[in-house]
């Protein structure tokens, strides 16, 4: 999915967080937004997955401005993950279940999920049992089990350990190349930029 | 203080004994208060879920009009319920007063601006965050609310369990519509009220105490559900 951004105006009360800003993210690419705290990122990751409508300007998805029926092909991962007070299989299968996928699907599918993540042993566990980089896969993987046409990934793997940090950009970067998706993830870590990003977008404040 | 001693022991004997009319009166009071707060939930909790869910003008307003409602003094419930079951009221046809319906009606007014503030508060702080997560995962909005509902039902039964605790535990509606009527709709708190204004001790001491097992059985399963949760 091509996201474009058109002369987009944004504002908290006095203050301006975008002027005019346009940019376009390129489908099937993952890229990275990068700048200094405060310039707008997590705002602007919220603006196109229409969590926040209270702007100026457009947002296109594929030519198209937000609807309804949208929300069922985009997704976002948190900072700080929010996992259901369920098991992690339950967390990984709760898109699906959503969708109304068949059972066996929902099974298959999961059971999947929790092998690439290696925690099928913890299948049956309280997902706020897990620790900060197994919450996080978990949020990832259930992210991706419904297969989005967009992810916007807000730092999911900042404060988290570098096995952790590997194991999310190797799941994220086959999933891009395997299915041809588009991602869009806020980054501090050069590393990642280099690494893992096709392209890069640097924002800077408004004012 | 002797009649206060020999009241208690008559108590204690009619509890054990299976008084008919006195566990009558107990199931009656359990039914009632039971029904009130089933219906309550359920008709409050999802509605109160999806407005907490929507920023709209006049929130504030909304707070403190259900804050308000919370402390609404029972016989005021009452009185309202009543007028409105009266012979000359807009619900006589019914012939609803002095049922045991009636009473449940009561009780329903009663906790249900408890259940909805509390509900309504709840969602508004925690559950907006819940719905954008439900958001981003591609619920609709009907699925966002019970989302909501499904992750928040550990404060949301604790907020029932307390409402149930008010609901038992109150005289002046259920004795206005209902009429404290013998083998009808005679529960324990108007049962309790009335045997006092007669000098008849030992029942009441009976209700009294069961009224209070009651209670601590409610109190032990809050306490135990919120050590269990503290657990998980």
């Amino acid at each position: 999915m091509e996201v474009q951004l058109k002369q987009i105006d944004k504002r908290y009360g006095q203050k301006v967080i975008f002027h005019n800003f346009s940019n376009t993210f390129a489908s099937g690419h993952i890229t990275g937004l990068v700048g200094d705290n405060g310039v707008g990122k997590s705002t602007l990751l919220r603006m196109i997955a229409g969590l926040d409508l209270a702007y100026d300007g457009h947002i296109y998805y594929d030519g198209q401005l937000l609807h309804k029926s949208l929300y069922q092909q985009m997704t976002m991962v948190f900072q700080t993950p929010y996992l259901l007070k369920r098991s992690v299989y339950d967390n990984i299968a709760y898109p699906l279940q959503l969708r109304h996928r068949p059972a066996a699907e929902i099974k298959i599918k999961t059971e999947q999920m929790l092998e690439r993540l290696g925690i099928t042993h913890l299948s049956r566990q309280y997902a706020h049992r897990l620790s900060g980089g197994e919450s996080q896969k978990v949020a990832l993987a259930r992210a991706l089990i419904f297969e989005p046409d967009l992810v916007l990934l807000d730092e999911p793997m900042s404060g988290i350990d570098a096995a952790s940090v590997l194991f999310m950009e190797d799941m994220i970067r086959d999933y891009v190349r395997q299915h041809h998706k588009t991602v869009i993830m806020i980054t501090h870590n050069a590393r990642q930029v280099e690494e893992l990003c096709d392209a890069v977008i640097h924002l800077h404040t408004a004012e | 203080m002797d009649y206060i001693i020999a009241g208690f022991w008559k108590a204690v004997e009619l509890i054990f004994s299976g008084d008919g009319e006195l566990w009558g009166i107990v199931g009656l009071s359990l039914r009632v208060s039971g029904s009130a707060i089933i219906i309550a939930s359920l008709l409050i909790i999802p509605v109160f879920t999806f407005i907490g869910l929507h920023s709209f003008r006049g929130e504030r307003v909304l707070s403190r009009v259900l804050n308000a409602l919370m402390s609404m003094p029972s016989v005021v419930v009452g009185l309202l319920v009543s007028v409105c079951l009266s012979r000359r009221g807009p619900f006589a046809e019914l012939q609803l007063l002095y049922t045991p319906t009636a009473m449940i009606i009561a009780q329903v007014v009663l906790v249900s601006p408890l259940i909805a503030c509390l509900t309504y508060e709840l969602v508004k702080h925690r559950g907006r965050d819940i719905q954008k997560l439900g958001q981003t995962l591609g619920a609709s909005k009907l699925q966002s609310v019970w989302m909501v509902i499904g992750e928040l039902k550990s404060e949301l039964f604790i907020y029932t369990v307390n409402g149930f605790s008010r609901a038992i535990s109150e005289v002046g509606a259920v004795m206005m519509v209902g009429g404290n009527i013998k083998g009808s709709t005679r529960v324990i708190t108007t049962t309790i009220s009335m045997l006092n204004s007669m000098g008849d001790y030992a029942m009441a001491f009976a209700l009294g105490m069961i009224l209070i097992v009651i209670s601590l059985i409610i109190n032990s399963v809050l306490y135990t559900y919120k050590e269990k949760r503290a657990d998980v």
